[in-house]
């Protein structure tokens, strides 16, 4: 169960961070961290970003819910 | 001041956006508490207050400062948005040296956009980096100075478990990221300042309430007044600007009139804003790294060294300024990356623009030049003595390390707050004037 659980993490993990690093980045980095100029994105986001951010939310669910309940069952477990 | 938020809740888009902006915040909360997989929660907090009540958090306490408390909580998001600011630092020190970034630079939007991708595959990378070493030191217990022994918070130590930690971690920053990145394009104010904003902040009650157990009221009272003064004194600096006169020439366009108007060069007396100090403080924590790798052995010289002299918790003097030092030094680097003369007066002179009284081109290159060192002296300065403020204080008082109004987290809290709240009123603007400052 716990080898399972484990196995199902890492691979949504691994899902996860491609799917973020498939979005188009957003925000030029430090130099408009911390009081730089007001940036605008003009237009709206394309279909597909769109598809993109709506796997992306599925699979962060199921990360996040995979998570606790492994927690969970390997505090009990030992 | 209060019908300014009334209307701000009052616009719908403004109200969506603020709304959004909140709701990602509080996910970000949430996932800073919940513990990675393997972790006994329980266990480790009764493990945090041992460290505490002896103040030796102070190897990782700014980092811990980033992520809000999660790093020694070994949260899902423990690793907070700290690779990602590494990551974003490394890549700006490296335009200077590669030629390749810096042609990317150049190149405007699409450069930039490859830069920015560039960083996010490097947060990455840091991320599993950071991940493991955080996880190994748990294991060992160096992470809470051996205060208590790891198979307590750490139930199973196989190697499964401790792979998955690895994931989760790194997947977590990846969220972060992109939480930061979704809040810049569809909420209020940069993502990512907010972010460090919200972890900031929300260590402040816990700290405050453990100075009010442990000084006492009257200590408490001074503390909260000293850090009100020290903030509107940030608050009157960081809005200090000198306005440099530009005068566009009326140009005809075919039967068009263009130009003719007079605007200004705003140029912040603080350009650098607060990365300075977080460049300083992330590289005076390299010699802590360093006794961690070599052991604390008092017989071994090089770690007898390190720990008198750039020992974060104490107050010495060589310490304090080389703090200093790389503060004023990496002010005037950071507003030579981001402000370049040369470029400006040479984008002016094209539009047929000058500053009354110097010619266009070199000259105005070299006035710029002159007004911004000028300017980034006593900016430069003021960022070393705010760094430095609770410092001294503390070591004139003796009081403990953990001083929640501590300069880094000042000048963020400020800086982000400021420029988020312009924002806001830049949006209230578009419907009715008046907005939050006056």
């Amino acid at each position: 169960m716990i080898l399972g659980l484990s196995i199902v993490v890492m691979l949504c993990s691994v899902l996860l961070i491609m799917l973020v690093l498939l979005h188009k980045g957003k925000g030029g980095g430090l130099s408009d961290l911390f009081g730089g100029g007001v940036t605008s994105s003009l237009g709206g986001s394309s279909v597909v970003e769109r598809n993109l951010d709506r796997l992306t939310i599925v699979t962060a669910l199921l990360w996040i819910v995979c998570v606790v309940v492994l927690g969970l069952l390997i505090n009990r477990g030992a | 001041m209060l019908r300014a938020f009334v209307r701000a809740f009052r616009t719908p888009d403004l109200r969506n956006k603020l709304l959004f902006t909140i709701f990602i915040l509080t996910i970000f909360r949430l996932g800073s508490v919940i513990p990675a997989p393997g972790i006994d929660n329980a266990a480790i907090k009764q493990c945090l207050q041992g460290v505490q009540a002896g103040d030796s958090a102070g190897l990782y306490s700014l980092i811990n400062l980033f992520s809000g408390g999660a790093l020694l909580q070994l949260a899902v998001f423990a690793l907070g948005i700290m690779p990602y600011i590494t990551a974003s630092i490394i890549l700006n020190l490296l335009t200077v040296v590669i030629p390749r970034l810096e042609t990317l630079k150049k190149e405007g939007q699409a450069g930039q956009a490859k830069i920015t991708q560039y960083t996010r595959y490097l947060t990455v990378a840091l991320a599993v980096l950071q991940s493991t070493s955080i996880i190994a030191m748990a294991r060992t217990g160096q992470l809470f100075q051996n205060a208590c022994v790891p198979s307590s918070y750490m139930p199973q130590q196989d190697p499964l478990t401790l792979i998955t930690m690895v994931f989760v971690m790194t997947g977590g920053t990846c969220i972060i990221m992109w939480f930061g990145e979704l809040i810049t394009e569809r909420g209020v104010g940069n993502g990512m300042s907010l972010l460090i904003f919200t972890q900031i902040v929300a260590m402040f009650p816990s700290s405050m309430m453990r100075i009010w157990e442990e000084q006492g009221p009257w200590v408490f009272a001074i503390i909260v007044v000293a850090g009100l003064i020290l903030m509107a004194g940030v608050v009157f600096i960081e809005q200090a600007q000198r306005r440099i006169p530009v005068q566009y020439a009326k140009r005809m366009v075919g039967r068009r009139m263009y130009g003719g108007s007079s605007t200004y060069i705003p140029l912040k007396v603080n350009q650098a804003g607060v990365i300075p100090v977080i460049f300083a403080s992330s590289l005076l924590y390299l010699p802590q790294l360093v006794i961690g790798l070599l052991g604390n052995d008092t017989n071994n010289s090089v770690v007898n060294f390190l720990s008198t002299y750039f020992n974060p918790n104490g107050t010495h003097p060589v310490y304090m300024v080389t703090f200093f030092l790389l503060i004023v030094g990496f002010a005037f680097f950071y507003v030579a990356i981001t402000f370049n003369p040369a470029e400006v007066a040479d984008n002016m002179k094209k539009y047929g623009g000058f500053i009354p009284g110097i010619r266009p081109g070199r000259p105005t290159a070299e006035y710029l030049d002159y007004v911004l060192t000028r300017l980034t002296t006593p900016g430069a300065l003021y960022l070393g003595v705010i760094a430095l403020l609770p410092m001294l204080a503390l070591g004139a008082s003796g009081a403990a390390g953990n001083f929640p109004f501590g300069g880094t987290s000042i000048l963020i809290m400020v800086g982000v707050g400021l420029d988020t709240v312009k924002q806001i009123e830049s949006h209230l603007q578009q419907r009715n004037y008046e907005g939050f400052l006056r």
